[in-house]
């Protein structure tokens, strides 16, 4: 694990980028606790906690805009360099990424208040992998940032194209059953729709682990084939 | 190097159609400096590139500008001053028996941080060298005062007054005015010792202007202490500490990913 850098001689700035560090990780807790609501209210077929998901999303959103407005301000004011400009970076990015799994969040609350108002699917459990795989991820993303555990980040790449093959393999089984059970093709599009958010979640906790990497090391491993498992 | 003063020829290496520049263009060479006993610059070795910008950063007493005034040999003005080790211009050692310092000076021409212009008028300002150098062809001389001007993106401002003082230019017109002056020589090479230190934003910006501008003509090596000047003016960085060239990169590599923890305590401000 990557050491953190010693005091800042101005303090000012060293408060600043404590602050904006303390928000974001903030944020990643509170959409950290969202997904365990939304697996709740989605496993659960229980429509509160759906609609907890979905109504905790503002203050993820408020946090999203707050980090924005110290990242500018930290530019603005102490003119970041080196490790401290790739922090200030990577936070801010973190943040869009960390809004963004907040909102699939909802959209999986939305489709599980959906599904409580069809007939049960026993086809919804085989999400759970999905769902823990995913989940995992964005612990691990946050896990990597704030411990600033390169090895860590590195590794999500590889865990997402395992996550892309789970969602692929899954709407290819719920496509098939389909045809033979017509009356539950609404619920099964719930599913495959999940899935795919699920997906994207794991898409956004790999770009958390990417500026990861950017703000301990400087390498820009986006858009590479490589993968470290 | 060439010790004609008045020649309308650019000198080696101050030619726009040069096809390559040099990457060694100034190059110092196992380099120790001393101020009688106290040893001010340890070993430097560095290759500064032709017709780009090289930013001298450091803290104060790093011996940036001990460095820099070794490239003109200013500093053997002082008392007790030794040197080991050799600086190449172009491929030719300035201590070279048969350089003339003088005509060194013209060669590498230099602006300091506080902008002191002659208590004469603009125009004397600008051709008070070839003055000196005897030269008294008025075309010879109006053709110098006009060239050093627009170089210095001042012309514009003061055509309608070169026999007004100098002294009665804003800060940051003087400022332009001694980059003028600076290069009226042609020189091959022009240092920049903090030139915008005393300047508000607008003369600053002007004066970084100007430097983006010059570069395509000479080899630049500016010192400043303002690390956002060094990102937006210079090609490449030189980080100076104790005495020692810590690290020597693109200006981009030095402040976003700088190699030694030293430049990244003091490009971020973790100095000391």
């Amino acid at each position: 694990m990557d050491q953190t850098p010693p005091t800042h001689i101005l303090s000012n700035f060293e408060e600043a980028l404590r602050a904006l560090r303390n928000d974001v990780l903030m944020m990643a807790s509170l959409t950290e606790r969202n997904l365990e609501h939304t697996r709740k209210g989605l496993f659960g077929r229980d429509e509160h906690w759906c609609n907890t998901v979905i109504a905790d999303d503002e203050e993820i959103d408020s946090l999203e805009m707050r980090v924005d407005r110290e990242g500018i301000n930290i530019m603005l004011r102490f003119h970041p360099l080196a490790s401290d400009m790739r922090n200030v970076i990577s936070t801010m990015k973190m943040s869009v990424n960390l809004e963004r799994i907040a909102d699939q969040a909802v959209n999986i609350a939305r489709r599980g208040r959906k599904l409580i108002g069809r007939p049960e699917v026993t086809e919804l459990f085989e999400l759970q992998p999905l769902f823990s795989a995913a989940e995992l991820m964005v612990k691990d993303a946050v896990r990597a940032f704030a411990n600033r555990d390169i090895e860590l980040a590195r590794g999500l790449k590889a865990r997402d194209r395992q996550l892309d093959e789970m969602n692929r393999t899954f709407a290819e089984k719920m496509t098939n059953l389909m045809g033979g059970n017509v009356g539950l093709i609404p619920a099964y599009m719930d599913l495959i729709f999940i899935a795919r958010f699920l997906e994207r979640i794991g898409d956004q906790a790999t770009n958390i682990g990417e500026d990861t990497v950017y703000a301990i090391s400087a390498e820009d491993t986006r858009h590479t084939l490589r993968v470290d498992s | 190097m060439d010790q004609s003063p008045t020649q309308s020829a650019p000198r080696p290496g101050a030619m726009t159609d040069q096809p390559r520049p040099r990457a060694d263009f100034l190059k110092v060479v196992d380099f120790n400096f001393y101020y009688g006993k106290k040893q001010a610059l340890f070993d430097i070795n560095i290759e500064i590139p032709e017709r780009q910008v090289t930013a001298f950063i450091g803290p104060s007493g790093c011996g940036k500008s001990t460095l820099l005034r070794n490239f003109n040999r200013m500093n053997e003005l002082i008392e007790g001053v030794r040197h080991e080790g050799d600086i190449l211009l172009n491929g030719r050692s300035i201590y070279d028996r048969q350089v003339e310092v003088i005509a060194l000076r013209r060669s590498i021409g230099m602006v300091f941080q506080k902008s002191n212009p002659f208590p004469k008028s603009i125009y004397e300002n600008i051709v008070y060298s070839l003055r000196i150098a005897g030269v008294r062809n008025r075309s010879v001389l109006d053709e110098t005062v006009e060239r050093s001007l627009r170089g210095a993106a001042l012309w514009d401002e003061v055509k309608d007054r070169l026999h007004d003082s100098a002294l009665g230019l804003s800060g940051g017109q003087m400022q332009r005015l001694c980059i003028a002056r600076a290069i009226a020589n042609r020189p091959a090479v022009l240092l920049m010792d903090e030139p915008c230190s005393a300047l508000d934003p607008i003369a600053t910006a002007k004066v970084e202007d100007l430097i983006h501008e010059l570069k395509r003509e000479f080899t630049i090596v500016i010192v400043t202490h303002n690390m956002q000047q060094a990102a937006r003016c210079s090609d490449r960085t030189a980080f100076f500490y104790l005495g020692r060239l810590i690290e020597f990169d693109e200006t981009q590599k030095i402040f976003s990913n700088p190699r030694e923890k030293q430049t990244e305590d003091y490009i971020t401000g973790r100095f000391g």
